[in-house]
């Protein structure tokens, strides 16, 4: 009872215990703090990795993947694959408005089997407000009052030329492309002396023999459909993405009729009539369409892992089908069929990810041992100011172990206190961590997360109760491991030599 | 006479740096129920040393030789040179606990400085080694019965208007009242007071030896007190002096 009456006292009338309990709150919330961003961070990469990719990939570069609708409508054929989607990979250089030039990883896409896959069509940016928000009507967003038609085009990456009415094969770019958009610190953007989606591109790529030689340079003006936002920065900086059809025919991967073997176009021949003529091409067949990837789309409740094996099998009936076809489909053997997270740029990043929060928790943890010295160092100082009281409880038959009871329970109720105040600070912090960002910005012009090396614009985080309860934990373990020493300290002393304590 | 505390002929020697110090050389004192025996002695005698020792806070050094009876009954005596016996029982072959409760219930102590705690109050202070006797629920469950024991002891002692106060609010006499009570809380059978006017001027002083006086002619209760003052001393029942760590008179 006393231990429970002196811990109350010494906590609510001793400056030093509230030191103690400040350090124990600030090495939790800053813990917790580090943990929730990581977390946030490495949970939004591999979301944003998934969204982008789908949930397994069959990847057949350069040369491309022909027959591939035929193959997207097997595999949608299997209860395990919700959607398909083909795709056709390159980089590319983009002509901007002002003159500019960057380079992109151009994506040609079908919009609407892209978005069953990707759910691409939420990433438009140029699209109506859903449920504007007050501060959404104060800045006068353009997009309360934006005419629907820029959604519909950035879906089907078409456009409707207004001059001659006829629809044209259109880009969406990653807003973060032009250099006129300029992100605000609300998370919103603003155009600058242009809007995009009013503006042309001249996109130009490099076509490129079965050897990955260049051929030739194939440029094109592309009307600006719409552009999108992931928040995903490495995809809003450098993706151009652009009509399926439209790009295949500029890499010469469109479906073209096949001629006999020999024959030159420009050669001049007699025709019946015996009049001079272009000789014509004897088509022996056709060359299919084709596309590099084909993102696929797991059924709910289908892992990753189990999708690509069931793909795997798929794709060795459809390239056994397809072994006397000209040209042949990639032998299965060889043709990558990957798991999102098993591409090598996403399993390298995921694990250093994973690495760098361990690294970084671990370093942090040994910080918030300082908590449990400092609580070492205040208690010993206690039981050094409190050797006579000590003295007088065991006069008055107080045991050891109930002195030793008294600190440790005193640096129990420590840590408790501090590390809920830490939860506390650390879920404010986190709930508004970007507006704080901002704030530290503005202020003091302190920008610590760049989106162009974190890859997010925002600073991603999740609490996740069982870890805030692993760190709250912790600081209570800390508090009371520092209490330790001294309690024991306390519990050894001679009454005696207590009681004579000056 | 019934012997209720007794000391057998105790040595307490303390060690300074590489040098021994004897401070109690052979000490023998026995104290009856409802006595009140004091202990005279200059400072430095021994005489807190005796009394820490009858209280359990010390331990006696162990005899050299253990004496060897001599067949003629005096083997049990021989047998307990160097213990303090409570009524009958040896500390020395108390257990820790034993020697907790020990000084929890039977005896209570009063101390020159007082030593009452900062951070509690009077009533608190006073009610203190009933909150260790008891234990958490075990006092939660007396409580009311505890706190009006404490009530009750700080009243008889002047302090009715003081249970809210904390000691540095208090005056000297005042504090000490309240560390009497505390010592009286459990009811002990022994009150081990080391020089309670020590720190008190001489009015203060006598009220608080006639607050002690007073209780005592109610309750018979025994006391064992150790003072340097005469005109304190001469109002127990018994009066033994202390000088180089032997008792040299017993008046």
């Amino acid at each position: 009872m006393y231990q429970a009456l002196l811990t109350r006292r010494y906590l609510t009338q001793k400056i030093m215990p509230l030191l103690a309990v400040a350090a124990v709150m600030l090495c939790t919330a800053m813990v917790l703090i580090v943990w929730s961003v990581m977390a946030g961070f490495l949970t939004s990469l591999l979301a944003s990795g998934r969204t982008l990719m789908g949930d397994v990939i069959i990847q057949w570069p350069v040369a491309g993947i022909p027959y591939y609708e035929e193959l997207i409508e097997k595999l949608e054929d299997d209860p395990m694959v919700a959607a398909g989607a083909p795709t056709l990979e390159t980089p590319g250089l983009l002509g901007m408005p002002d003159g500019a030039t960057k380079t992109v990883q151009v994506v040609g896409v079908e919009g609407e089997s892209y978005d069953r896959v990707t759910g691409y069509a939420d990433t438009l940016w140029w699209r109506p407000l859903a449920e504007p928000l007050p501060r959404d009507r104060e800045r006068q967003d353009f997009r309360l009052e934006l005419p629907e038609d820029y959604e519909l085009a950035g879906e089907m990456l078409t456009k409707i030329d207004r001059e001659t009415g006829s629809p044209r094969a259109a880009v969406v770019l990653g807003i973060e492309a032009s250099r006129v958009n300029r992100r605000a610190a609300g998370g919103w953007f603003e155009f600058g002396w242009y809007f995009m989606p009013e503006q042309e591109i001249t996109l130009s790529v490099l076509p490129l023999s079965q050897r990955g030689a260049a051929i030739t340079v194939e440029a094109r003006r592309f009307p600006v459909a719409n552009e999108i936002h992931t928040g995903f920065y490495e995809v809003d900086a450098n993706y151009a993405l652009v009509r399926l059809d439209a790009l295949q025919r500029m890499l010469r991967m469109h479906a073209a009729q096949r001629f006999e073997e020999g024959f030159e176009f420009g050669e001049v021949i007699e025709d019946e009539e015996g009049e001079e003529a272009f000789a014509q091409p004897v088509i022996v067949g056709e060359y299919p369409a084709r596309v590099t990837n084909i993102l696929l789309r797991g059924a709910p409740g289908v892992s990753p892992d189990a999708l690509r094996e069931r793909v795997r099998e798929i794709y060795q009936s459809f390239a056994a089908g397809h072994s006397e076809s000209s040209p042949p489909a990639p032998p299965a053997d060889r043709v990558y069929i990957q798991t999102w997270e098993e591409r090598p740029g996403v399993r390298t990043l995921v694990a250093a990810v994973k690495k760098e929060t361990a690294l970084v928790l671990t370093l942090f943890g040994f910080i918030s041992m300082t908590a449990a010295f400092l609580v070492c160092a205040i208690f010993w100082a206690m039981v050094s100011e409190k050797t006579r009281d000590i003295g007088v409880l065991r006069a008055l038959g107080a045991s050891r172990g109930g002195v030793a009871w008294l600190f440790i329970r005193y640096g129990l109720a420590i840590g408790v206190i501090g590390s809920i105040l830490g939860g506390i600070v650390a879920h404010l912090i986190v709930w508004n961590i970007n507006p704080i960002h901002e704030w530290m910005g503005r202020a003091l012009g302190v920008y610590v997360w760049d989106p162009s090396i974190y890859y997010f614009t925002t600073i991603p985080s999740e609490v996740e109760p069982s870890k805030a309860a692993i760190v709250l934990a912790g600081g209570v373990l800390f508090s009371v491991m520092g209490a330790i020493i001294p309690a024991m300290r306390a519990a050894r002393l001679d009454p005696v030599r207590a009681l004579r304590f000056e | 006479m019934t012997t209720l505390l007794a000391a057998r002929s105790v040595s307490k020697t303390y060690r300074l740096g590489r040098v021994d110090v004897p401070v109690l050389r052979g000490v023998s004192v026995t104290v009856a129920p409802g006595e009140w025996v004091a202990i005279l002695g200059a400072s430095g005698s021994g005489k807190s040393t005796l009394l820490h020792l009858l209280g359990g806070l010390d331990r006696p050094d162990r005899p050299e030789r253990p004496a060897k009876a001599n067949g003629r009954g005096e083997r049990h005596e021989a047998l307990d040179d160097g213990q303090i016996l409570f009524e009958g029982r040896s500390l020395q072959h108390m257990s820790q606990a034993e020697l907790d409760r020990y000084r929890n219930v039977s005896v209570g102590f009063v101390f020159q400085f007082y030593h009452l705690l900062p951070e509690l109050n009077v009533v608190e202070n006073a009610a203190l080694g009933a909150m260790i006797r008891h234990g958490r629920l075990g006092y939660m469950r007396r409580a009311t019965e505890c706190r009006d024991r404490a009530r009750s002891l700080l009243e008889l002692f002047g302090l009715g208007q003081r249970l809210r106060h904390r000691p540095a609010e208090l005056s000297g006499g005042e504090r000490q009242r309240v560390a009497i009570a505390r010592a009286l809380m459990n009811e002990p059978a022994v009150l081990l007071a080391d020089e309670p006017t020590g720190n008190l001027d001489r009015a203060t002083g006598a009220a608080i030896i006639d607050v002690i006086a007073s209780f005592r002619e109610t309750s018979k209760q025994t006391i064992v007190m150790v003072t340097h003052d005469i005109a304190v001393a001469e109002r127990a029942d018994r009066v033994l002096e202390l000088r180089d760590g032997r008792v040299v008179e017993a008046k």
